[in-house]
């Protein structure tokens, strides 16, 4: 009945059914990305030095890049590598956010005081410059074993914990406040009234109740993380190759915008339509999630 | 208030403090220490080389004693020097800092005057297509990659067109400001077309809130002119938020726009911040990162403060935060 | 607001009137742009190319390699030599031998305030550079290679050695300071010097400056002017002003090239070779593009601690394994020529004759089985214990051209059944301290610059293996031993009778090709992008910049 009522707000919102589709699409073609590379009969890292920057054919339909190879199945693993930096760094970030915006909303006094300073400590940091410190700190002198640190997906962790780290702030700011009135909530004082336990009420009762600014605010980071990622590309901090991601395509193809312009345009296409998408998607979930607005339409 | 005002300095204080220290700890477990990069240029150098210059830094000591030091001479105003560019740190920062103001400022106010009339408009017929267009451009201009979106501009008016010029902070030799402007268009334009987005949709927002106010139905139902309505009643009340946002938005002024200053070639404080980090610079990194921070909080404070002073409803008393 | 608002508005309307300097028409203006920007511009603090490349045209060493890699008097009058009667063999007071070098000034020198360039200059200079406090990074010439400096006059210096090297000529580095300037806030402190010298505190005090041109004006980050020096004793330079640009994306770069608000990249600091390949190919008939190759040694770095590697056959099976001939091009043209040794074929000291190893995936196969590693499981190769020959490459992150390279590699090893993986760090970790340190598992790629004939001791000798016990001192990073090639690299620096010290380069190129420590790839080629009207330019493909000889530079008429 509530998903009934929710998904026809949100289909209302017809930019953001376009931008669910789209996103849709996307995924679906990344995650195809071995079939397609096997169908065409081309390889994402066969280096072919003999037809570097060719043009579209029935062998390549985007072409080739400048180590010759397939630039449609480049893109796809790079959409692989950039999505999922986005969407694992978002949840990391909502996960951790959730839970101390709950804990802080939830009991409040001290432990609210501290974790809320400690928000508002991260948030005033600078954020790309601490990203570029940490991301240039050597991992072994923390403790980490070289073969984790050295690991050829290495950077791709690392963008992924760094963002959790600093990207939870928001949600968990999001999180505390609907708890507060959540809690304010008869279900909740009856349940409280009850004896039910602290955890059970926070999960069972409170959780849904907090979950829709959540999802926004999540919603909205996987598109901030996909920008990130190609700024880091641009500063060399980025996805390492020959890992592809739609960032590091990006930077590579800007020094040869005039021989290939379409190098460029393809990833930065890309990078901009899904961002685009996540953030109608984001605005579409907002207006259906949240009952003032669409009430007052 | 003055309670209030003493609590956030203090916090403000233990921030920056800790900022400090962190810092410090993590530039030094970035690898390869200044003397190392200095060394590893020059293949003749023995171990003793090594020490000396060492020494001579202040690298042989151990950690805390050396952030004592950097503190202590902090609290009286001495900063040291920049280790890159062997020039006092605030002889360095300064220039940079107001290149960064000029351009960032610049940028802001173009985004508040784009976004107020957008935001606006878009909140009094919310949903209609205008709306519609308005946000779908706002979403493009947060959407772009801001060096694609960089290149792709000098290549369109300074290569292709030869409208304005590409890069740099002015013409050589050139004294009045008014010929510095043509160099400011392009990065200007970049950042504002990047954060436009963002500020319309608060601005709208904030309308939109505002709109379904009782006052404003009891003002148009008294017959005030809608023109009347929205600009001189609603649009005050909704400066609050807006301001929040703007003050919020303050720190970022000070740490610069890394990405478009390299772009076009401006040197400023987010050039500055990351060749510090790369170069390991620790004395300019820290002061500029701490700069960066002093303004977020002082941003933060600002918010809070055009909160309560233009909100009658809220008020300080007895309130931490 | 309003205040923004209207600026805007005003910039807008100046921007659509016909702006920017007309580049064409006066050309007694040169731009110059580069990706760097100096950072300090004390002469003898911090090597930095961009540094030199800019100081060049403003100071000028004793002595440099001209363009043909000859050792050439630029300060001074006449190379010393031993037939002259300027150099002569001498035994110092331990009993060792060593040689003192006389040099006389230019008589014409003048700093650019007026005062003469004297040999006060040059004791002061050894002064501050043999001070352990002084922060000097080529300490080592002034406090040790250097025993004494003796004035004559005015203008005459006598140093004395404390090795009789071949290479006796050389002060390269020697880089003069202006005693009448620098003497005073020296002695203040000389633990501060390097922060406070004029070099730095007063960067377009004309007094520091005694080339054609002197530093005007500086912009921090953004650009530097240089000025006609008065007091310029050579040809007049062409140019009423030079400037300096410092952009340092390359896009960016390569757009002001063409938007015409830079008339040069220089090959010294500009843009990389494929960059500037596809320039010439779209813009060439507009500019005067050319490609100097040099003594950048591109090559990849072995740890012949890495068992695998440590087996010569396996090492010369990995270069069989890539065909350096069709890289070099497909993807630079073929202006990058392949290198087959450590030294570049266009120095005079190379010796053709060593072995070399072509491109035989064949011949690579049959080394890598006779190495043990024959059984091939899903396309990589294992030994008899089981153990995969999976190797690692790393490279500074964010140098695109070596990334590509690197994975043009990677494709061709794994052809051969070497599994190669990428691990790249930024340049200040993998320079600072993975190489410095030997941690690199088996292979890293880069490029080794040096002067012309420059003896690689500090590369392949045993005694430079960076160790913990030495504090990591040494660039042998390979960690290479072999006491014949000790002792080639030793000799090498006193045996100096032409004969004899050919018969040793010949044996160093042949041991290095034998043994091959480490594998030589390319030499890099330094691509220039001049415009038409430019001429006098001579690239030098070594450390010292094509500057040192600005003053032949002019516009064509």
């Amino acid at each position: 009945m509530r998903t009934g009522r929710f998904l026809r707000r949100f289909a209302r919102h017809r930019l953001a059914v376009v931008s669910a589709l789209l996103l849709l699409v996307l995924a679906v073609a990344a995650a195809a990305a071995p079939w397609v590379e096997h169908w065409l009969g081309v390889e994402a890292t066969g280096i072919s030095l003999l037809d570097r920057f060719g043009p579209p054919s029935a062998l390549h339909p985007l072409g080739t890049d400048e180590l010759g190879r397939d630039v449609l199945v480049r893109l796809l693993y790079g959409g692989r590598v950039s999505l999922f930096v986005g969407v694992a760094a978002a949840l990391a970030s909502a996960v951790i956010g959730t839970g101390i915006g709950l804990l802080a909303g939830y009991f409040g006094g001290r432990l609210d005081d501290l974790l809320m300073r400690v928000t508002d400590g991260l948030i005033a940091l600078p954020l790309l410059p601490l990203l570029i410190v940490l991301g240039a700190i050597d991992l072994t002198r923390l403790g980490i074993p070289p073969e984790v640190a050295g690991a050829e997906d290495a950077s791709l962790l690392r963008i992924v914990v760094l963002v959790a780290l600093f990207g939870w702030t928001t949600v968990a700011r999001l999180v505390r406040g609907a708890t507060l009135s959540a809690r304010r909530r008869d279900y909740v004082r009856a349940a409280v009234a009850m004896g039910a336990g602290s955890r059970r009420i926070m999960l069972a009762h409170i959780l849904p109740n907090v979950a829709a600014p959540a999802v926004v605010a999540t919603t909205l980071t996987v598109g901030n993380v996909i920008l990130l990622e190609s700024v880091l590309s641009f500063l060399g901090l980025g996805i390492q190759p020959p890992l592809p991601s739609w960032g590091n395509m990006l930077t590579n193809a800007q020094e040869l915008v005039g021989t290939a312009p379409l190098l460029a345009v393809w990833p930065g296409l890309l990078i901009f339509l899904t961002v685009i998408a996540v953030n109608l998607l984001g605005d579409g979930l907002q207006d259906a999630l949240d009952p003032r607005v669409v009430g007052k339409r | 208030m003055t309670r209030f005002l003493a609590s956030r300095l203090l916090q403000a204080l233990v921030v920056l403090l800790l900022m400090s220290f962190v810092i410090t700890v993590l530039m030094t477990l970035m690898p390869g220490d200044p003397v190392d990069m200095m060394l590893a240029g020059n293949p003749r150098a023995t171990p003793a080389d090594a020490a000396r210059l060492k020494a001579l830094y202040g690298l042989d000591k151990p950690l805390l004693e050396r952030y004592g030091h950097w503190l202590q001479a902090a609290l009286v105003g001495d900063f040291g020097f920049s280790r890159l560019y062997a020039q006092p740190v605030l002889t360095i920062l300064l220039p940079r800092l107001g290149n960064t103001l000029l351009l960032l400022g610049a940028a802001m106010a173009l985004t508040l005057a784009v976004a107020l009339p957008l935001g606006v408009y878009a909140a009094r017929r919310p949903y209609g297509w205008a709306d519609n267009a308005i946000n779908l451009f706002c979403f493009a201009g947060i959407s772009v990659p801001a060096f694609w979106l960089a290149l792709l501009l000098i290549l369109l008016f300074a290569v292709e067109l030869q409208w304005l010029p590409a890069s740099g902070l002015g013409p050589v030799g050139g004294e009045g400001w008014w010929e510095r402007l043509p160099y400011l268009v392009l990065p200007v334009a970049s950042l504002t077309l990047a954060s436009i987005g963002g500020y319309t949709r608060y601005v709208r927002a904030a309308m939109m809130g505002e709109l379904r106010q009782d006052y404003v139905r009891t003002a148009r139902a008294k017959g005030l002119g809608e023109g009347r309505v929205v600009w001189r009643h609603a649009l005050r009340n909704a400066t609050i938020p807006i301001v929040t946002i703007v003050a919020l938005e303050f720190g970022a002024l000070f740490s610069g726009a890394l990405v478009t200053e390299t772009m076009f070639a401006w040197p400023g404080m987010g050039k500055l911040i990351y060749d510090s980090i790369m170069g390991n610079d620790l004395n300019v990194a820290l002061v500029a990162l701490l700069f960066a921070t002093l303004t977020t909080l002082a941003g933060n404070l600002l918010a809070d403060a055009a909160y309560a002073g233009l909100d009658p409803r809220i008020s300080f008393k007895g309130d931490g935060a | 607001m309003r205040t923004g608002l209207a600026a805007f508005t005003l910039a807008a309307a100046l921007a659509a009137a016909p702006m920017g300097t007309p580049a064409f028409a006066a050309k007694d203006e040169l731009v110059i742009g580069m990706t760097q920007f100096p950072s300090n511009w004390h002469p003898s603090m911090e090597a930095m190319m961009a540094k030199s490349y800019v100081l060049s045209m403003a100071r000028r060493p004793f002595t440099a390699y001209d363009p043909d890699w000859r050792l050439t008097c630029l300060l001074c009058t006449e190379l010393p030599a031993l037939d002259k009667g300027t150099a002569e063999y001498e035994t110092r007071a331990d009993g060792k031998k060593g040689i003192k070098v006389t040099y006389t000034i230019n008589p014409k020198a003048t700093w650019g305030d007026g005062s003469p360039v004297t040999t006060e200059d040059v004791l002061f200079t050894w002064t501050v550079g043999k001070h352990p406090q002084s922060g000097y990074s080529n300490f080592d010439l002034f406090a040790r290679d250097i025993v004494a400096i003796e004035a004559k006059d005015e203008r005459t210096f006598t140093i004395h050695r404390d090795k009789a090297v071949c290479s006796y000529a050389e002060i390269n580095d020697f880089e003069i300071l202006p005693a009448h300037l620098e003497r005073a806030v020296f002695e203040a402190d000389p633990a501060t010097y390097r922060n406070r010298s004029k070099y730095e505190t007063d960067t377009t005090n004309p007094g520091l400056w005694f080339g054609p041109y002197r530093i005007a004006q500086v912009e921090p980050g953004s650009h530097v002017v240089l000025e006609p020096n008065p007091t310029w004793w050579g040809a007049k330079p062409a140019f009423k002003r030079v400037i300096v640009k410092s952009i340092e994306n390359t896009a960016a770069l390569e757009a002001n090239l063409l938007a015409g608000q830079v008339d040069m990249v220089p090959g010294e600091t500009g843009l990389p070779l494929d960059q500037v390949l596809a320039f010439e190919k779209r813009h060439g008939s507009r500019y005067n593009v050319f490609y100097k190759p040099g003594l950048f040694f591109e090559h990849v770095e072995l740890n012949l601690d890495n068992p695998a590697l440590a087996d010569l056959r396996v090492r010369r099976a990995l270069l069989h394994a890539i065909d350096r001939e069709a890289i070099s091009k497909q993807l630079y043209d073929g202006r990058q020529p392949v290198a087959h040794n450590e030294i570049s074929p266009l120095d005079r000291v190379h010796a053709p004759g060593y072995p070399t190893y072509a491109f035989d995936p064949a011949l690579a196969g049959r080394l890598l089985d006779e190495a043990g590693w024959s059984e091939r499981r899903a396309g990589v190769r294992h030994n008899a214990k089981g153990e995969r020959l999976a190797l690692e490459i790393m490279t500074t992150a964010g140098n695109r051209s070596r990334e590509v390279l690197q994975q043009v590699l990677q494709a061709q090893w794994r052809q051969a059944g070497v599994e190669v993986r990428i691990v790249n760090e930024p340049a200040r970790v993998l320079f600072g301290d993975t190489l410095e340190k030997r941690r690199f598992k088996s292979m890293a790629l880069f490029a080794w610059i040096s002067a012309p004939e420059n003896i690689p001791r500090t590369i392949l000798h045993s005694s430079m293996i960076p160790t913990e016990a030495n504090n990591w001192a040494g660039q042998n990073y390979t960690g290479y031993r072999n006491p014949e090639m000790d002792r080639v690299l030793e000799d090498l620096e006193h045996v100096c009778e032409p004969e004899a010290n050919r018969a040793l380069w010949a044996k160093l190129q042949t041991l290095y090709a034998q043994d091959l420590p480490n594998l030589p790839l390319f030499f890099r080629a330094d691509p220039f992008i001049l415009p038409p009207w430019l001429e006098g330019v001579v690239p030098t493909g070594h450390l010292d910049s094509s500057t040192l000889w600005i003053e032949t530079w002019k516009a064509k008429e």
